[in-house]
């Protein structure tokens, strides 16, 4: 029978809550980053110009159909080669990530606001309202309800997501699980702590998840 | 001249979509006041040409004139923008069958809309509008609702009350009762009914035959997209002399069963 014995991690507490630091700034600033990218494209290609449209797709569909891993490695390894740029590795994974996200998010925010009726814009131009403000007033306020459970899921897969930048050597929690594993031999402690910490963070955001989507009903 | 201007004149009206050509050159003019209702077989082109009068749908051809609001189309002419038309339909409302209300304003809301966004009018001044407008539709205790909370037939209240709330010049409704249970279609026609006694400049697609007969100045057939006969509610019930119309009414005046 294997002894657990989770004091062997004592000395590394404090790299473990700087490991989450790293882990939680990378999803709050790619979320944000990847939101204004997602709203970015999400609008231009529903409300802007028709030939605008094929490369946004493109760039959104390299971004889902190619695995995050590839792109991380990519994006630090053989761009530079490309462009005769070194990127530090910490700029290589905030950029890829917030394309990355932004690439989902453009769909969700795309999705959310094709589903609003035709008839409510038609509505809005009935009063005389413009286009920019049927947008904001009225069409955008539904396409968020809408939107609101993907997007959560979205982010509780970017904060997952976020352990792929250990492969890059910046400092996530992941990263801090072998780097401590490295130290103490004991990956068993160390990763079963490492796995319940993800747990003890995302498992709430799920359950706001199911609440906005609960509450959601109320008005329609 | 004409002692009394044209409130809303539209001439010739073509309207295409791909290579269906729906209206052929439809024209109509309404006077200050005057109700008119349009009938017509399903396809004639009744909503599209509804919707050439405010603009929903731009013309490929004719001209469209609205109290200050003049529009021309055709070859050589550019299309109007927003910025363009949003003027025009601040004084041409328009009242849809699905009834449209914004499902996340409750009703006072929905009316305030217009007011307070398009009309610049003060949050006090656009919510006094809104509950005077409510009370003139009957729902005046309906101020909080949610629009997912109310009756088909109060949603179109609403709704009408919404396009009276911009105070425009003319107004039009596209088969404003097909979507309602048979039993909530006469609160909303009373509606109707009360707007056009008080003056209102109306153009209506209805199938309520005996509604339009009651409530029209004059009656429009629509037949292959254009404006095939129009002339007093009497007249056009009574002596209908286009084969089409004669045949449509026949339709409607054979005993049920
Ligand atoms: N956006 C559109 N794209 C293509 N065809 C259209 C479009 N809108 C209307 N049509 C077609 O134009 C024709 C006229 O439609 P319209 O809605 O004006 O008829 P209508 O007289 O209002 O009929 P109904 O009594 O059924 O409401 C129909 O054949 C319809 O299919
Ligand atoms: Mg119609």
């Amino acid at each position: 029978m294997y002894v657990w014995d989770f004091s062997a991690l004592g000395p590394y507490w404090g790299l473990i809550g700087q490991g989450l630091g790293i882990t939680v700034l990378y999803t709050v600033t790619t979320v944000v980053a990847g939101l204004v990218v997602g709203l970015v494209i999400g609008i231009a290609r529903t409300a802007g110009p028709r030939w605008l449209s094929p490369p946004l797709r493109a760039f959104i569909e390299i971004f889902r159909c190619t695995p995050l891993l590839v792109q991380l490695v990519w994006m630090y390894y053989a761009l530079p080669v490309l462009i005769g740029v070194d990127m530090s590795a910490s700029m290589a994974c905030f950029i890829t990530l917030s394309l990355y996200a932004g690439s989902f998010y453009a769909e969700i925010f795309r999705g959310g606001i094709e589903a609003v009726d035709r008839g409510q814009w038609e509505a809005g131009r009935a009063i005389g309202m413009r286009q920019g403000r049927i947008f904001r007033r009225i069409v955008l306020p539904q396409a968020i309800q809408v939107m609101i459970p993907s997007f959560i899921n979205q982010t509780i897969l970017q904060l997952k997501n976020t352990s792929l930048v250990s492969v890059v050597a910046v400092g996530d929690l992941l990263y801090q699980g072998t780097v401590i594993t490295a130290a103490s031999y004991r990956p068993l402690e160390v990763y079963t702590v490492i796995a319940l910490v993800y747990f003890v963070v995302l498992f709430p955001l799920t359950l706001v998840a199911d609440r906005v989507e609960q509450k959601m009903g109320a008005h329609r | 001249m004409n002692a009394r201007p044209a409130t809303l004149s539209a001439t010739g009206i073509h309207k295409s979509y791909g290579s269906f050509q729906v209206l052929k050159g439809a024209s109509l003019t309404v006077e200050r006041g005057d109700v008119v209702t349009l009938i017509g077989a399903s396809g004639s082109g009744k909503s599209t040409f509804l919707r050439c009068m405010n603009l929903l749908e731009l013309p490929q051809e004719g001209t469209l004139v609205a109290g200050r609001h003049s529009f021309a189309f055709g070859k050589g002419q550019k299309a109007p923008n927003d910025a363009a038309l949003a003027p025009l339909r601040r004084d041409v409302g328009m009242v849809f069958q699905h009834f449209n209300l914004f499902p996340h304003m409750t009703a006072l809301r929905n009316i305030m809309e217009g007011p307070l966004q398009v009309n610049g009018m003060t949050p006090a001044e656009a919510a006094e509008l809104g509950r005077d407008l409510l009370a003139k539709v009957g729902l005046a205790d309906k101020a909080d609702a949610f629009p997912a909370k109310l009756s088909g037939g109060q949603k179109q209240r609403v709704a009408i009350a919404r396009a009276l709330a911009m105070k425009p010049d003319v107004m039009l409704f596209d088969e404003v009762t097909s979507a309602l249970d048979p039993e909530l279609v006469g609160e909303v026609l009373n509606v109707v009914r009360n707007l056009a006694v008080e003056g209102m400049t109306m153009i209506l697609v209805t199938h309520e035959m005996a509604f339009a007969a009651d409530v029209s100045h004059r009656v429009g057939f629509m037949n292959d997209g254009v404006l095939a006969e129009i002339g007093p509610a009497e007249e056009i019930f009574r002596r209908p002399q286009h084969p089409r119309l004669v045949s449509f009414l026949e339709r409607f005046n054979r005993p049920a069963g």
